[in-house]
């Protein structure tokens, strides 16, 4: 075997390689960072590029690009409150908060040392673990993927903020919204015009619910916010802070490992998952949501965890579990590679060539992600006032660019909306959003699982890991029916003393 | 300090200027700028890669003019059809169609396309399907899978997109040709997209499948799946041991299988016509073609049918099986 790396590193690193991921990581950055411009979108626009390139030096590129944009996103989430990919979205609760303090800097730079180690963490397990995460992830059928996602809907009691009775309004709100379209078995539901019948697209509800309200509260109370341009404070990230947040990063990336291998759940789920974990366990769990460097790292070390993972179910099993490995699998196909079991066998030297090639995107991220953020941390600069705007006109641009449609722009604005009048309430978008992504896999496995069984109810309960998930499903509500009995206690007892 | 967003801006405006280009000037040489071809379903997907396989080949024949795929997903492709089927009859927007262009009028009678609501420019490719199951399976052969079938009473369970999509007619297809209830005689387990329906077989969720050759390919050359019966006019060369279902005699499911052929708006012009057969007839022959289609697991049939002729029968072929499936009155 290590004779074989080293010829794989020989072979791995020549300059158009390391170019070409260069490239693609840099790339892969800015156009996360764009609101509105995903992952997907710059991989699916390089694809054509890779007919032309060796076969290692294509997929470097794509993944590099996914690598890339997947942390880019994490940059316009804290600046500017506007997630540049879904996987973002859990960055902005805290991220945004901290740049609000002047701390712009310091959550972009705990972002990016987050990202590379849970993208390190990744990348090795694909290295040492591919095959037995692949086989894991396989045998998590229908009944495990809705308890996996009946675990994950808890993730709401965390993420709530003050109150978990609207953080749960939330939750329903987008669950409900999450059914628009059609259902698997292809009948519609809320099909009030033609393209309602392919449902609501992700990334303008996404920005639609966390950028615009900004802009509407800006027109609205024009003069009691205050329209400067935030301060740039420290922007440094201490020793101390990295060593506080360690933990959260360690677990957040194994987090991200263990879901992205699972085809189908991808970065976002993961980030938000590692977040609730690290605000449940993290001595500062209360500070979550108001500015919490904590919180940065969590979901940053998750979602780009997740990013390595994805590959291991593409390479190992030839099954892509999202878009993007989809569209390198078709990559693979042009260049008559066959992800699966057999490409180990034929194909060992590209595997391990590209497993090296991979690691070095680690280093890559690192230096792009630096250069990049500090440019961007200028925007913070700019007056809002002006600032707004402009993320409004690329914004409209970014997701009328995914798929030329303009039901997609009439999406956003909707949203923005709604966004506006649940910040007006004080309704969190963050259990909104989560419900969002979970609902589908939710209803789907549910459906698959009673259609296997023919409604019978037994079928979530025959393996191990869906005892598992049921297990902690139930721990976890326990957990937070205590903890909101205890507030309204104290809140009860409090109370009286102060009357009298 | 506006350096960046005005970057950010150009390229989004750049991209959308490609992606939405359409022009008011009447061509007077076509193609006298980009072609925009219409992938209707997603990235990586059997239409998308063909799409991007012919725009390859094509920008060749076509004066050095670029040919832009976009992916325009949703609503089993429909959204990406009614896009074209709408748009200015000029040749600079075009339809990488696939099967379920001719299959969703057939079944759904408020389809927002008619099946013949385009101009059809050529069939491209035949896409084979493969009934296959687990290597772990006690199943071995047709028979024995129809027997199981028969004896469990509709306990079975295969994967598909859809009861009304073109890997659950193949299923059913095979059903009713042997006098089963193609609706009850096995459950079906509805899954999305081409990985996942292969994911369900290989983790063992499901009984068996019946989908598109290159999603199953890689396992059952691997050893984890095997093949029972192929969907296509001959044996595949890949599988030359395992039959299709014509020479079993399966009537209906013998003409069940994936395609792809290239669509414009009704009424296009006739030069943008011969310009087309001109460029299709090139890319016929072209070595990067035929070399694409064979590594995604194709065979490249352009010039072998009469478009119009073969998606009318295609349409009814799938409309007949609604009809009797009971899925239309």
């Amino acid at each position: 075997m290590w004779n074989e790396l080293l010829f794989a590193f020989q072979s791995v690193a020549t300059l158009p390689n390391f170019l070409a991921m260069f490239a693609g990581i840099w790339g892969g950055v800015i156009i996360g960072a764009i609101p509105g411009m995903t992952g997907t979108m710059a991989v699916t626009l390089a694809l054509p590029f890779t007919f032309y390139l060796p076969p290692v030096t294509s997929i470097l590129l794509l993944v590099a690009l996914y690598k890339g944009s997947t942390y880019g996103g994490s940059i316009s989430a804290i600046l500017i409150k506007t997630p540049g990919t879904a996987s973002a979205a859990c960055t902005v609760l805290d991220g945004y908060p901290l740049a609000r303090a002047g701390k712009g800097g310091k959550a972009l730079n705990m972002a990016l040392v987050s990202s590379c180690i849970g993208d390190f963490i990744s990348n090795i397990s694909l290295f040492f673990l591919a095959m037995p995460l692949a086989m894991f992830a396989l045998r998590v059928g229908p009944p495990e993927f809705f308890m996996l996602m009946a675990f994950s809907l808890t993730i709401v009691a965390s993420i709530s903020g003050r109150s978990l009775v609207l953080g749960i309004i939330s939750a329903c709100l987008g669950l409900l919204l999450a059914t628009v379209g059609e259902d698997i078995y292809g009948s519609y539901r809320f099909a009030l015009s033609e393209d309602m019948k392919s449902g609501l697209g992700m990334v303008p509800v996404l920005i639609g619910l966390f950028a615009l309200p900004e802009l509407i509260k800006m027109i609205v109370f024009r003069s009691e916010e205050n329209t400067e341009a935030m301060k740039l404070g420290d922007n440094r990230l201490t020793l101390s802070e990295f060593r506080g947040s360690l933990k959260s990063i360690c677990r957040g990336s194994l987090i991200g490992v263990v879901l992205g291998a699972i085809p189908g759940i991808g970065p976002s789920t993961a980030a938000f998952f590692s977040y609730s974990e690290a605000r449940r366990t993290s001595k500062n769990g209360d500070k979550f949501g108001e500015g919490e460097l904590e919180g940065v790292a969590a979901s940053e070390s998750a979602n780009n965890g997740a990013c390595g993972a994805t590959m291991i179910p593409l390479l190992a099993l030839g099954v892509p579990g999202d878009v993007i490995t989809g569209v390198m699998l078709g990559a693979f196909m042009i260049h008559g590679l066959t992800p699966g079991p057999l490409l180990f066998q034929n194909n060992l030297g590209e595997v391990y060539a590209l497993f090296v090639g991979i690691l070095f995107s680690s280093v890559f991220l690192f230096i792009a992600g630096k250069a990049t953020a500090g440019a961007f941390t200028k925007i913070s600069r700019i007056p809002q006032t002006l600032l707004l705007p402009c993320i409004l006109i690329l914004c409209v641009y970014g997701i009328y660019s995914i798929g030329a449609s303009p039901f997609d722009v009439t999406v956003l604005l909707v949203m923005g909306v709604v966004g506006f009048a649940m910040m007006l309430l004080n309704i969190p978008a963050a259990p909104f959003l989560i419900a969002f992504i979970l609902g589908p896999m939710f209803e789907d496995n549910m459906r698959r699982s009673l259609a296997i069984s023919r409604g019978d109810l037994g079928v979530f309960f025959q393996s191990w890991i869906s005892w598992g998930f049921f297990a902690l499903t139930v721990l976890f509500v326990i957990l937070t029916i205590r903890r909101e009995w205890k507030k309204w206690r104290e809140k009860r007892d409090a109370t009286p003393t102060s009357a009298s | 300090m506006f350096r960046q967003l005005k970057k950010a801006a150009g390229l989004a405006a750049a991209i959308l200027a490609t992606t939405t280009m359409i022009s008011t000037a009447q061509a007077d040489a076509y193609p006298e700028k980009a072609i925009t071809l219409v992938a209707p379903y997603g990235a990586g997907g059997a239409s998308d890669l063909a799409a991007r396989a012919l725009a390859e080949t094509a920008r060749n024949y076509t004066d050095g003019k670029p040919v832009v795929v976009v992916n325009k997903t949703g609503n089993g492709g429909m959204n990406g059809a009614r896009f074209v089927s709408e748009s200015k009859a000029d040749g600079y927007t075009l339809l990488l169609s696939r099967v379920g262009m001719a299959l969703y009028p057939a079944v759904y009678t408020d389809s927002p396309v008619g099946w013949d609501a385009y101009t059809f420019l050529g069939m491209l490719e035949s896409t084979p399907m493969i009934l296959a199951v687990n290597a772990n399976s006690d199943v071995k052969t047709i028979d024995d899978l129809l027997t199981k079938i028969k004896d469990s009473d509709g306990a079975t369970t295969y994967a598909a997109s859809g009861p009304t999509a073109i890997d659950g007619f193949s299923v059913q297809a095979l059903l009713s040709d042997v006098d089963l209830d193609p609706l009850t005689a096995s459950t079906l387990v509805p899954y999305k997209g081409g990985s996942a329906l292969a994911a369900a077989l290989l983790g063992g969720h499901v009984d068996f499948l019946a989908i598109a050759a290159g999603s199953l390919m890689p396992h059952i050359e691997a050893g984890k799946m095997r093949a029972l019966m192929v969907y296509s006019p001959k044996r595949m060369d890949a599988l030359p041991d395992v039959p299709t279902a014509k020479e079993l005699g399966y009537t209906q499911a013998g003409q069940v299988g994936g395609w792809s052929g290239l669509y414009g708006p009704k009424g296009l012009p006739d030069d943008v016509v011969a310009k087309w057969t001109e460029v299709l007839g090139n890319v016929a022959t072209d070595a990067q073609w035929l070399d694409l289609a064979k590594k995604r697991g194709s065979v490249s049939i352009i010039g072998d049918e009469d478009p119009s002729a073969f998606v009318k029968s295609q349409f009814e072929l799938y409309n007949g099986m609604a009809k009797q499936f009971g899925y239309i009155q």
